[in-house]
């Protein structure tokens, strides 16, 4: 087990499923002594790739259950749902808090519908960098940020979404997709290290790199420390 | 001095995050209001607690709760209920956000134009097969100009021998078998109806796009203002492209090939579908696609910022300029050797 509610059968992560019954984005459901699961299909979700990838202990990477989350670049809920089921439980028995940030209206028509069964999840319409618009639903920072925009400057985004929301000593982490940021013609692994350097020198300690390749192409999660 | 405030409460302090005065507000059980409150919030006004402890402060700055200026203090923060009630109106906002996004004309318009791309695509399929089927049968009948009446003819038509009567030609030897002929004629009914459905789409298609962008539409015809929009991801977006991009929109496998290897540069994307550079010689075509590919941008710009809309008057100064460029190159310049 990882958590309460995530266990590693073999090669596959399984969570408990928050909203029994009815599984989110065609995952498959089972059993195990009796309560339901989830299966997190690492190849649709970053979060579950950086999970499965990871050579320290897998659940460094996962908040405190219970806590108030902040994920920018929400998407259509895949790793949300999951890591709902992790933060919030049934009927948000824990008392946990996923703040939802995502640009297209697209996504949020299906976060929305995710959002009813999961009470806990608050779903929201807006720009990842503009932060006075959502920012005020955080009253207190966060101790874990989540950040999957593929947009140009995401590094940007996440040093200064970082500044405002997370804690000092939160964890931070970001998917950075290589396509999404201007070619200088260094190839990636130079692109990765330069983000690596932009980063520590914006006050974050990064802990690991983890390369997706395989679940997730061009992709590298960076999982930081925020230090100062 | 500082006014800090949130959706919920507004606080005075000092330099050292002593508070001196703070007004709390609890009426968040209404949706509606908490909901004005955040957007008032978004647009860096100040929720009416605010206003109240800026006229009893009026030289302590106003800045919005998480603001990195403001100083450690104990701030009244949001209850658990308060909390609650933040998170359903944040879903309720979201809400409404995504119905909004079915008012936006760009998104209408791009369903609409790919819908109509699908159709055509489907119609065109269809149309010559039964072309091609009505010619194995009838080897007789030329497809001359009129073939827009042939899936009507075979719709209506009971029998082979009835349709080779209508296009006056002689019955065959060879005929096809009764469901055979039955699934011939319902292919021409379909095609017919295919036709129809087409129309009616291009019509809607002309319809959106001469609203959403007049000028641009005037211009270029609605069908290709339509399809530049799409292409540009938006009226706004094409607005803020260069001209030199609108030029070659649609062409991006030219373009990239181009910037890969070295090869030419396209000269001319969608809008070569225009009249003015299709029908040009060769040689010219760049050039037209240039100034039109500049004018295009203005109308888009116009159109985005809701300028006031060009006439046909303005589309004849450019018809001018366009015949001026034909008549300065009459002939294929000279090859270099």
């Amino acid at each position: 087990m990882l958590s309460w509610a995530i266990r590693l059968e073999g090669r596959a992560l399984w969570t408990e499923n928050a909203d029994p019954g009815t599984a989110t984005y065609g995952e498959s459901l089972r059993r195990f002594g009796g309560i339901e699961f989830r299966r997190w299909d690492p190849s649709r979700s970053k979060l579950g790739a950086g999970i499965m990838r990871t050579r320290r202990d897998k659940s460094l990477l996962l908040p405190k259950e219970g806590s108030t989350v902040l994920y920018l670049g929400a998407g259509h809920g895949t790793s949300i749902s999951h890591l709902h089921d992790h933060l919030c439980g049934e009927d948000n028995d824990l008392g946990g808090r996923i703040i939802a940030v995502d640009l297209a209206p697209r996504c949020l028509r299906d976060l929305l519908h995710l959002a009813k069964a999961r009470p806990g999840l608050v779903p929201v319409l807006g720009d990842a960098r503009k932060h006075s618009a959502w920012g005020v639903l955080l009253p207190r920072k966060v101790d874990w940020l989540f950040q999957d925009v593929a947009q140009s400057g995401q590094v940007e985004i996440f040093i200064d979404a970082c500044r405002r929301f997370l804690s000092l000593d939160g964890t931070g982490l970001l998917s950075l997709k290589a396509a999404s940021e201007r070619w200088t013609g260094e190839g990636e692994d130079a692109l990765f290290a330069k983000v690596q350097m932009q980063l520590s020198k914006s006050g974050f300690v990064v802990e690991e790199c983890i390369e997706l390749t395989g679940y997730e192409d061009n992709h590298v999660l960076f999982v930081t420390r925020r230090v100062e | 001095m500082w006014l800090w405030y949130d959706w919920q409460a507004a606080a005075v302090a000092d330099d050292e995050g002593i508070i001196h005065d703070q007004a709390v507000w609890d009426g968040f059980f209404d949706q509606r209001a908490l909901i004005e409150r955040l957007d008032c919030i978004a647009n860096n006004a100040l929720t009416p607690e605010a206003k109240t402890l800026h006229e009893r402060f009026p030289d302590a700055k106003p800045l919005i709760h998480g603001d990195g200026q403001l100083p450690d203090a104990e701030w009244p923060l949001p209850s658990h209920e308060a909390l609650e009630a933040v998170d359903k109106a944040a879903a309720e906002m979201t809400r409404q956000g995504v119905a909004r996004a079915a008012g936006d004309p760009d998104r209408r318009l791009e369903h609409l134009l790919r819908a109509s791309d699908e159709m055509r695509s489907t119609y065109l399929t269809m149309e010559a097969r039964l072309v091609e089927w009505v010619g194995l049968f009838l080897p007789e009948v030329r497809f001359g100009k009129d073939r827009t009446s042939l899936p009507k003819r075979v719709g209506e038509s009971d029998s082979l021998e009835m349709l080779a009567k209508h296009l006056d030609v002689q019955v065959p030897d060879e005929g096809p078998s009764k469901s055979e002929w039955k699934s011939l004629r319902e292919w021409g009914e379909s095609t017919g109806t295919f036709k129809g459905k087409l129309d009616r789409l291009e019509n809607a298609v002309r319809e959106l796009t001469e609203q959403h962008l007049p000028s641009l539409s005037i211009m270029l015809g609605p069908l290709l203002a339509a399809r530049l929009c799409v292409e540009a991801h938006g009226r706004m977006r094409l607005a803020r492209l260069p001209a030199g991009t609108v030029q070659v929109l649609g062409a991006e496998k030219a373009f990239f090939h181009h910037l890969k290897t070295g090869a030419d540069p396209p000269k001319h994307g969608h809008i070569f579908m225009h009249p003015w550079i299709s029908r040009s010689p060769r040689w010219v075509r760049g050039k037209i696609a240039r100034t039109m590919a500049a004018k295009a941008s203005i109308a888009a710009k116009i159109d985005a910022f809701e300028g006031t809309p060009w006439t046909q008057d303005d589309v004849d100064l450019m018809d001018n300029r366009v015949e001026e460029i034909k008549a300065a190159h009459p002939k294929p310049p000279r090859r270099n050797r």
